[in-house]
């Protein structure tokens, strides 16, 4: 079997020439997190669901573990959580596990224990007698989970999989992530919650207006640019400006480390074009007589990088090859 | 497939309205019941009082037939209704609600749950028309009294059979428009062509009574459009017409069938049914969710 799990070549899907997502490209390889980002209303959803084939694609073509979307075969390995997740209220949470376990294949001999399993995985264990209407938004995306796993899948849709959860589920949501990836499995994790998927996905795809910006790997997508804070004696505007030529920008931080306006700082925010620059600005910091006690480089947030990458997109007057992959 | 067609099942029962529907169809079978107790006890007075000849006897057929034809056609009708309200919203509500993303994730062929959904939800509505039916004749048989009517097996089965057929052709039909429209569109659409249907019926009964072509054709029309009320004529033929008997009286009355649908029309209503159902796959099979 291929080693990547998902494949597309210009898969669309637009209703009217509009919305949806156009002409996406990209390979997810097997055993990985998968990134999916981009605001509400990109086309991260209608993607998925596409994959799925609950949406016709208007172009294009996908594979998924090998085979064409819209083989039900291509299925039969993958979970789904939907970010509408709403499921038959008049079942038990066990009854529903059930009657995915009957849909998904799984074995009879093999479904209690699996059942087990995941009721005690997604902390759903005492409640899977009760119907799902009296069910909590939070229990429901739990048993939604459960349900996504029911087929011990290689592959796993997650949609906004922590949109109803308190701070404490979306912790196990994210261990729960991470312990699928240790198992091999593959996870195609869609978000718009920048720093909630920040610390597992290894490879990331942005999305901005049905159009892919950019993806990769997320260290080398994540290094569009260099920031270090700076901490100094003799720091002021006027140094700054002198070093327009390598500094990109210059604010000034309170000692808290966020970013305020003070007469005389001594700590401030710097962004220069490349980490090679770095040495380059200590000479030349020096040579303008700031003593310098620490220069410290910043990793820079999920949430700066989209907007970099977002940002940078909007800038174009053309979409055409805009996107971008490292 | 069996897996989505017990879930209809399981769907159905666990509704309210299939418990208020049953609730109320035991307070008609109770009505109905008390009705034909009292009225033939009173008819047998009459009897009794103007003697057993052939116009009293005649008189006593054709009421019979009349109270078995309207508890019948009562039965057909709250079936018909249970059908439409049970099944309109089975693809369109899901759709709407976003209930069949998680299946469809599932490896299956959307024909096969629109099948399942066909076999859960026929298979329990039969199981409902059967039981109704039987009821309706239970009560004939035993408190009809004078009015009870001499029946055959043969004929029995072969009513129940056509009266069995009816939420089948309905089921189907209601899935075609669950697949292709909101559930709103549908239940008003399907809900205005069973009415066509037996409005249609009725305009075919009088044309021939009148000997008015207009009629008659217009009623044709109706059952080709919509071949429900074909299937309830033909089942009363079945039920009332004893082939010992030089009258019948199956043609007489509201509920009776002057013009008799033929066999081609009960091939026509089983066929209609059969392509109602392979629209709903196609149309689901094409459709986004």
């Amino acid at each position: 079997m291929s080693e990547m799990v998902i494949e597309t070549w210009g898969l669309t899907k637009q209703y009217e020439g509009r919305g949806g997502f156009r002409d996406i490209t990209l390979q997810v390889p097997r055993g990985i997190v998968y990134g999916f980002l981009g605001p509400n209303g990109a086309g991260k959803s209608t993607f998925v669901r596409t994959m799925l084939g609950l949406l016709h694609p208007t172009g294009g073509r996908a594979q998924m573990l090998g085979r064409p979307i819209g083989d039900p075969e291509a299925r039969r390995k993958v979970g789904y959580l939907p970010e509408l997740f709403r499921y038959q209220d008049w079942l038990t949470g066990r009854q529903l596990l059930e009657m995915h376990a009957s849909l998904a294949g799984v074995a009879r001999t093999e479904r209690k224990r699996r059942i087990d399993t995941l009721l005690e995985r997604v902390g759903l264990s005492g409640r899977e007698g009760e119907k799902i209407k009296g069910y909590s938004k939070g229990m429901q995306q739990r048993i939604g989970l459960a349900c996504a796993l029911l087929a011990d899948p290689d592959l796993i849709f997650l949609d906004e999989p922590t949109s109803a959860l308190d701070p404490i589920g979306r912790r196990d949501v994210r261990d729960l992530i991470v312990e699928l990836r240790e198992q091999g499995k593959t996870i195609f994790l869609n978000s718009h919650l920048l720093n909630e998927v920040e610390s597992v996905c290894d490879q990331v795809a942005i999305i901005h207006r049905s159009d892919m910006i950019v993806q990769g790997d997320w260290r080398r997508l994540s290094d569009v640019h260099t920031q270090v804070v700076v901490r100094a004696t003799g720091l002021t505007e006027a140094v700054w400006q002198q070093l327009s030529s390598l500094v990109l920008q210059a604010q000034p931080m309170d000692e808290a480390g966020s970013v305020a306006d003070t007469e005389a700082p001594t700590r401030w925010m710097v962004q220069v074009e490349r980490e090679e620059s770095l040495p380059l600005l200590v000479q030349r910091l020096s040579e303008l007589g700031v003593l310098l006690y620490e220069l410290t480089p910043q990793q820079p947030h999920l949430e700066d990088v989209f907007l970099h990458w977002v940002q940078g997109k909007e800038g174009q007057p053309h979409v055409d090859d805009r996107q971008v992959v490292l | 497939m069996w897996t989505i067609a017990k879930l209809s099942c399981r769907e159905v029962l666990s509704k309210r309205i299939f418990l208020i529907t049953i609730l109320m169809t035991l307070a008609f079978l109770l009505f109905y019941g008390v009705a034909t107790h009292y009225g033939s006890r009173e008819f047998a007075e009459e009897l009794q009082q103007r003697g057993g000849s052939g116009g009293v006897q005649m008189e006593r057929a054709f009421v019979s037939t009349q109270l078995l034809g309207v508890g019948l056609y009562f039965a057909s009708f709250i079936t018909a209704l249970l059908s439409i309200l049970a099944c309109v919203g089975a693809v369109s509500g899901e759709i709407e609600s976003h209930q069949i993303d998680t299946i469809l994730a599932r490896p299956l062929r959307r024909r096969d749950v629109i099948f399942g959904k066909y076999l859960g939800f026929g298979g329990l509505l039969v199981i409902y028309a059967l039981g109704l039916f039987a009821g309706i004749l239970l009560i004939n048989q035993t408190l009809g009294g004078v009015l009870q009517l001499s029946l055959h097996l043969s004929q029995i089965v072969g009513a129940a059979a056509l009266f069995a057929m009816q939420p089948l052709v309905l089921v189907a039909a209601a899935l075609w428009l669950s697949s292709r429209m909101t559930t709103i569109n549908g239940g008003v659409i399907l809900i205005i062509l069973y009415g066509i249907g037996f409005i249609g019926g009725f305009v075919e009964q009088l044309g021939v009574l009148l000997n008015n072509n207009a009629l008659v054709n217009s009623g044709i029309v109706t059952s080709l459009i919509f071949p429900l009320d074909s299937l309830f004529r033909k089942m009363t033929l079945t039920l009332f017409d004893a082939p010992s008997d030089p009258f019948s009286f199956a043609a007489q009355g509201l509920f009776g069938s002057l013009s008799a649908p033929s066999g081609l029309m009960i091939g026509y209503a089983l066929l209609y049914g059969a392509v109602m159902l392979l629209l709903a796959f196609r149309q689901f099979a094409k459709r986004d969710l």
